[in-house]
This record gives structure tokens, sequence and C-alpha cells, in this order.
């Protein structure tokens, strides 16, 4: 009788159906917003007069100024390279394509503290290349050369998003229109790109909220944004004014999401056939590979090539230390596969629901979820050891439980965006038709909109997965004691200058998520078969 | 049928791995205090040097915080696990700050059961919580005064003197001022010297500097080192003494074992160490431990285990493997630095280092950050 109640209420009222989704996607969203009480409680132990002074030194203001423009800088630059990159792989008669989509993608799996390193040894004044050369090289460093770094190392995620909104597009469309004398330039803007808007919104604000909360790159560089500011604060044990420092990132990070809410509000974008008529490139496909390849070259052959090198002349002093065992790699496995799953059965109920509703709350809950990319690891990390060791004692450092959270808090927004689009794209028809069949709403979710939006469920795992595989401070604060993984060992061998230990757990690293990289770009490619 | 089965395999191996992880955890810290008696288990440390020979063994397993590099001290619980059958170290590293600030923020609760660090600032600072034990009277004993806490809550392992490092190519040693202050006023610097300010030990240096010549010349020293030196502010020590080795830079004020990495593995490159006299440049510094107070904890084993640290054998691994200098007088200093006596440093009471908030008010304010 209840159930069929329940039935009754779905059916009828619509959008109000939704709303023990709506419970659910708030307990998720108060679950991982949860590290947010403890900043807060932190940031409010700092004497009133003294936080004021903080909040509005001029030291504040310039790092906020600079923070900003690393972030515009970063999102700016990542969709110019992002976008075409989508469309060059997705639409035209580019030789190859999946070879060149992988190494479009690939810079994702480098952390990009790593990348930075090998970037400027490589590339840098006194780099391998100068040596080689012979010439001066120009000195990457500064606020222009973070920029760099971080956009060669996170535009994959705009093209990622891109991407995948073009191929699950109905390229038909762009033929209609060209049909009706449209030029390519005026189909594009006119049809293809209000399709693809918010696949680009949701990668930049992706780009936007990392750049903002990197900080191993900025210090590398010695740029002073935000996070240097919080990461000091911490260094001077002054915990409660890098929490008060971290609620102005939040209050940032806010405006972000409000603005990508609005830039990004998707009409119901349609699906159909992607294969519509392809853009011959002619002779422009020569110059298009060689930009696609010299941007791999620079992002991945050359950290890879530069660990090889440590690897092969045992580059660094030798110690038993950072030995690397095999063990460090299947724990690193596990905890991003662990962390991928939650993280998807976080995202599932969240990102339908808020492609599903047109409610407030709704999208709310969904963006609340973003919160925890935005804020350095360190910060969640420290809220939870708080949480941990007062009230879980029996599992804080023992367990990978709180460590497996914290990733979760961190990166369930990856997951949450793909699904949501993936969603967005199902037809809606498609239901409908269910429903005449008499289907129930669960039997309909489970067998046709679960094997529609899979693909984005997998893109949105494999995301987390890569990510987790790269994060560092959180782990060092909260896995069990004893644990390594491969990048603890990492920043063990190379912060003492130990280089040839940190060689082999980077190139394992880099091939794990590479290898799941490719997993994620053919699930998108079988997709339209 | 065959996708199913897959799967359910990899999830039951993904349960196994969990259950192993936790398990591992488990029994890790489970176990009582194998000993009764906080004094000496067999020999009491003294200052001429026991060898490991005459102190109790080391059973059950001991939780330790490190915030020193695991190439520094790991090589010394590898020898100690050697040596004990029944005795296993469960070992945590993080950087120096981010293992205080989750030590603090743990409180009394924390897993471990002793704390070992860098510099004798966080040390100070563990104790000022109220979350350092005093140590058992025979440690005390055995440490020079001026290498531990006068309350005796926590004791210096090995000593270290902050260097100037410096490109061979660019300078020769006697070309280098003796004193600090000239690093921010000689023109010849402008440009091409670093320091690392987010270390323990250069918040430390600027605390001392405060002590021995007052905040007002601290001040102008940090300023001019930042507007008129255009010292760059490195995050990493280790990037910073490559950045001379390569001849990016030619100066770096840190400490000395960073150039020591260096040379070890490339007897060429182009980078020395050398020393101010008698100032805050050349501040005496300990890595040290202190024995953690609260529930369930092991203080007994930590405090046997403190006595190895102390003793002939674990003060010589830190001379040997470190270039560090010893804490305890039965125990000479041998290697290429040059001695305490020769480098004379500042004369200074450690504890004094855990009032951080004078010095981190002055380096906001001047923007060395």
């Amino acid at each position: 009788m209840a159930s069929n109640r329940l039935q009754k209420l779905f059916d009828a009222a619509g959008q109000n159906s939704l709303s023990w989704l709506l419970v659910l996607s708030g307990l998720i969203a108060l679950l991982v917003a949860s590290p947010l009480l403890w900043i807060g409680q932190r940031a409010a132990q700092v004497e009133p007069a003294r936080g004021f002074e903080l909040m509005v030194s001029a030291r504040t203001a310039e790092i906020l100024v600079t923070s900003l423009g690393l972030m515009a800088s970063v999102t700016i630059l990542s969709m110019l390279i992002g976008v075409p990159l989508a469309i060059v792989t997705t639409r035209t008669d580019l030789p190859y394509r999946r070879f060149w989509t992988v190494v479009a993608a690939l810079p994702l799996v480098i952390p990009s503290y790593i990348g930075a390193f090998a970037f400027v040894s490589a590339f840098g004044e006194h780099g391998e290349l100068e040596s080689v050369l012979g010439m001066a090289m120009p000195n990457i460093q500064g606020f222009w050369g973070t920029v760099l770094i971080i956009t060669l190392y996170t535009y994959p995620y705009v093209f990622l998003t891109t991407r995948a909104a073009l191929l699950s597009m109905d390229a038909s469309l762009v033929d209609a229109a060209r049909t009706l004398n449209a030029d390519r330039f005026e189909a594009f803007r006119r049809v293809t790109f209000p399709q693809i808007r918010p696949a680009i919104a949701a990668g930049s604000l992706l780009v936007a909220l990392y750049a903002i909360s990197d900080f191993g790159t900025p210090a590398f560089m010695q740029t002073e944004v935000f996070t240097s500011a919080i990461y000091w604060e911490y260094g001077a044990i002054n915990v409660e004014y890098a929490a008060l420092l971290s609620l102005q990132l939040l209050a940032v990070t806010g405006l972000v999401l409000l603005l990508e809410a609005r830039v990004g509000r998707d009409e119901d974008a349609s699906s159909g056939d992607s294969r519509g008529s392809q853009i011959r490139l002619g002779t422009w496909k020569w110059p298009t590979m060689g930009g696609i390849a010299s941007l791999g070259i620079v992002t991945i052959v050359v950290p890879v090539a530069i660990f090889g090198v440590w690897l092969l002349r045992g580059t660094g002093g030798a110690t038993t230390a950072y030995a690397f065992e095999l063990e460090y790699a299947l724990n690193s496995m596990v905890l991003a596969v662990l962390a991928a799953l939650v993280a998807c059965a976080f995202a599932l109920p969240v990102g339908y629901l808020s492609a599903r509703s047109d409610s407030l709350l709704a999208r709310l809950f969904e963006r609340v979820t973003y919160v925890g990319f935005a804020v350095p690891g360190i910060v969640i990390g420290l809220a939870l050891v708080f949480f941990g060791s007062s009230y879980l004692s029996f599992i804080y450092r023992e367990s990978i439980v709180l460590l497996v959270f914290a990733y979760v808090v961190r990166f369930l927004p990856q997951a949450v965006g793909n699904i949501r689009t993936s969603v967005l794209q199902v037809d809606d028809q498609l239901q409908e038709a269910a429903k005449t069949l008499n289907a129930s709403r669960g039997e309909t979710f489970r067998r046709v909109t679960l094997p529609l939006i899979a693909p984005g469920v997998v893109a949105g795992g494999v995301l987390v997965f890569l990510t987790t595989m790269k994060e560092l401070p959180a782990t060092l604060m909260l896995q069990p004691i004893g644990m390594e993984t491969l990048v603890t060992l990492i920043w063990g061998a190379h912060g003492t200058a130990h280089y040839r230990y940190a060689a082999l757990p980077a190139l394992i690293l880099v091939l794990i998520s590479g290898l799941s990289m490719i997993i994620l770009l053919r699930q998108e490619d079988s997709d339209l078969q | 049928m065959g996708t199913a089965m897959n799967r359910r395999r990899f999830l039951g191996a993904t349960a196994v791995s969990i259950g192993s992880l936790t398990v591992a955890g488990c029994m890790g810290s489970s176990g009582e205090d194998p000993f009764d008696d906080y004094g000496p288990q067999a020999a009491a440390v003294e200052s001429s040097a026991v060898s490991w020979d005459d102190l109790g063994d080391l059973e059950g397993e001991l939780t330790i915080y490190s915030a020193r590099s695991q190439d520094q001290i790991q090589p010394l619980f590898d020898a100690l696990e050697e040596r004990y059958d029944d005795f296993e170290i469960r070992d945590d590293y993080d950087d120096e700050d981010d293992q205080l600030v989750s030590l603090l923020e743990e409180g009394e609760n924390s897993p471990a059961d002793l704390y070992y660090t860098q510099s004798s600032g966080e040390l100070a600072r563990v104790k000022a919580e109220g979350l350092a034990r005093e140590l058992p009277e025979d440690v005390i004993g055995a440490v020079d005064d001026n290498y531990r806490d006068s309350d005796g809550q926590w004791t210096g392992a090995s000593g270290r003197v902050r260097a100037i490092q410096y490109n061979t190519d660019e300078f020769d040693a006697e070309e280098l001022p003796d004193d600090i202050f000239e690093y921010a006023e000689d023109e010849r610097f402008q440009d091409i010297i670093s320091t690392r300010p987010n270390s323990g030990t250069f918040r430390s240096f600027i605390i001392a500097m405060i002590e021995a010549e007052g905040e007002e010349a601290t001040r102008d020293w940090v300023s001019s080192m930042v507007d008129d030196q255009n010292a760059t502010l490195y995050n990493s020590g280790s990037q910073q003494a490559e950045a001379v080795a390569n001849g990016e830079q030619q100066v770096a004020l840190g400490n000395q074992y960073y150039a020591g990495r260096i040379v070890g593995n490339d007897p060429d490159a182009p980078i020395d160490v050398t020393f101010t006299n008698n100032d805050p440049g050349c501040l005496f510094n300990v890595s040290g431990v202190a024995i953690l107070d609260g529930e369930n904890k092991k203080p007994n084993l930590a405090a046997e285990f403190t006595r190895h640290v102390i003793a002939a054998e674990g003060q010589e691994f830190f001379v040997d493997t470190n270039g560090e200098y010893p804490v305890i007088d039965g125990v000479d200093y041998v290697g290429e630095l040059p001695t305490l006596e020769e480098i004379n440093p500042l004369e200074f009471d450690l504890n004094q280092l855990s009032d951080l908030e004078p010095a981190n008010d002055l380096l906001r304010e001047e923007g060395m950050m």
C-alpha cells in the first residue's frame, strides 16, 4: 500500500516526487560539507579586531588579487586550449584522432607539482635543454610561470567535458544550419556553442577551483597566493588565522560557483547521432598535429624522460629509506578505487536530482559538493584530524575510512558534474516510454536511465580515481600509521633530493593513471556505437 | 555472467585489501606498555655515553610521529628493530608544520607515543600545550643543559648550526662576511641570495635575532633582505640548495645538510658551507624528542627508546649519517665541519623559541613569507 501511494506521488507530482532524493542529496551535501564546521569554529577563535586587521590588510588584498588573476588566467587559457582541441579531435578529419585524443587528455595524470619541477628542470634557466642547446632559456617562475604550468596540467578538464558534449550532441543540427546558408563560424556560434556551453563551463569550473586551491605549483614558482598564506599560517602554528583565510577563500569560491551556475545553465541538451559531416582540415592537419604533439612532448614526454634519467643515472643520494615496494602501488590503487566508488555512489543522487529537478535546493546541494574541491587538502585534512581523533579514535590513523572520506570530500564534484551532464542528455521521451510500458520508477531508472548515464558515471569515477592517486597533503595526515603510497614515497624521496627513488613510483603513478585515462576515453567512444 | 564473476572477484579482492589494511592497523594499536617502570630498565644513561649493550632490551610496538625525514632517521629505527626481535616501530612522517598542527589538533588523543622533530621550537610548543611528559631523571641528567628543556620536558637528540651555503665558482669562503647583518646590506648579494622562511629553524633564527639584537634591528634585517637584496624565498630546502649548486643563486641561508646531500651525490658540485660568528646566523638548534602525555600511551617504552637515542650508538649514528653534532659529552663530533668551539654559536635558551608570535607578526608585516 505504502509503496503504491509513493508510486502515485511520484507519478502525479512530477518534480515533487523527487523529494526523497532531495533528502538524500541534502544529507550527502551536509556530510561532505561537515569539515567546514571545523573551519568556522577555528576561525571564530580569532580575536575579532585582529581578524579584521588580517582580512583587510594590504597583503591579504595583494594575494587576493594575485589568486583571482591566477584563477582567471588559467581558466581562460584552459578554455583556449581545451575547446579547440575537443573540436579538432571530434569534428574534423584529423588522422589518428584516437591517439591525439589520448595525448590531449594525458597531462591530467601528471601531478602538477611534479610537472612543475620537471618542466623547469628541462626548459628553465640552467635546465637540461639549456645545457644541451647551449643557449639561454627563459627563467620560468613567478606569476606567469605558475599560470603556464597549472594551465598545461589542468586544461584537460575543459577538453574532456567539451569533448563529451560534442560527442553526444546531435551533429546533424550543424549540417542543417549549413544548408540554411550559415557559414561555419555562424553555425558554431548559433548551434554548436549553445549546446556545449554548459560542458565548457563545467570543465572550466574544475580548472578554476583547482587553480585557486593548488599550493604546490605556486610555492615552487615563488608566487604568493591564498594557499601560500594559508600554509604559512599553518607553519606559524596559527591554525585560527589559517582557518580565517580559508573562509575568505571559500567566499571567493562561493562567487565562482554562483557565476558558473548562471553561465552553465543548461537548456536541455539534445542528444543524437554525432556523425554529422566533418570539417576537412586539408593542409591544416599538419600544424594541428604538430601543435598537439608539442603539447604532449612538453607535458608528458619531458617529465617521463626526466624520471627515466633519474632512474638510469641514479640521480640523488643513496639510501635504504626510500626503497620501492609493490605494496605501495597497490595501496594507492585500492584507495583510489574506493574513493571513486564512494564518490560515484554519493554523486548519483546529487547529480541526478540536480539535472531532473528545478528546485533551488537541489541546485544548492549540488553546488555545496563543489566546496571541498576549492579548499586546500591540508585544510580538509586537518579538519578530519580533529574529528577523527576526537570522536572516532578507534579508526583514526588505523583504517583507511577517514582518508577515503577526505578524498570524497575533495574530489566529489568531478563525479557530480559528469553524472549531472549525462543525465541532462538523456532523452525525457525514453523515460516516458518506459512509464507507458508500466515500468516502475525504480525499474525505469535501472533499465533505461542508468545504462544511458553509465559512461558519465564511469568518467566521473575515473577522474576521482586520477586525482586521488595524486593527492598528497590529506594522505600524509590521515593515512594509517606506517602505510606508504606512491605519492608519499615520491614526496619523501623528492623532498630530500633522493631523486632516483622518486622516479620509479612517479613512473608507475603515470602509467596507472594513464591506463585509467584510456579506459575513460574508450568508454566515451563506445557509447557512440 | 563472465562480467558478473569478474566484478565479484574484484570486489572481493578489494574487500580483502581493505580488511588487511584495517587489521594491520588494529593489530598495531593494541598492546600494552611492555614495561612497568619509567626509570631505566637496566643501566641508566649518563653524560659519558653508555652503550646499547647496557640498556634494557626494547620490546612491543612504539608509535612515533617523525618530522625528520626518513633518510635521516629511519636507518636508526631499522637498526633498533634489527637488534631487538620483539620490537617494532610504527613511524609516521609528514612536513614539520603539518605534523605539529596535527599533533596539536589531536591533543591527548594522539595515537603517537613519542614525537621526534627537527627543531626545538616545535618541541617547546608541544611542551607549552601541556602535551609533553617530564623525561626520566637519568635522561635529563645525561644531556648537556644547553641542549634540552630546562624543565626536562624534551631533550635534543642531535644538534646542528645554521649555515651560509655558497657557490664555490662565485665566492671563496674568505670573501664572505662572518656577520649575518652584512648579508642584508652588502650589494654583492643583491638578487643572488635566498632564504627559506617556512622552515622551523628559520623562525627560530628570527626569534633568536629578536632576543639578541632587538626587534628594530631584526625588522631592518628582514626588510633589507626583502626590499634591497630582493632575496628569493624558497619553500623547500633542497630546491634552495640546488639553485646554489646550479648557479641560479649564489648564496643561501639555511641548514648545512642540504649542501651535504648535494655534495654526497656529486662531489664536484660547486657548493660549500661557511658560518657566521657568534650571532643568530649560526644559531645552534637541536632535533629532539618529547614523550607524549595522554591515555593509552606507552611512556615506559618511549623512555627506554629515548635512552637508546642518547646512548653512544644513537649519537654516533647522527654524527655519521647526518653530519650532525652530538648532545652528549661522551661522544665526539668527527667530520668535515668545523667543531662547535670553532663556530662559536650564540648562547641561547632554546625554550625561548616556542613563542613564535612576535617573529610571525614581524615576518608577516615585512612580507617575508
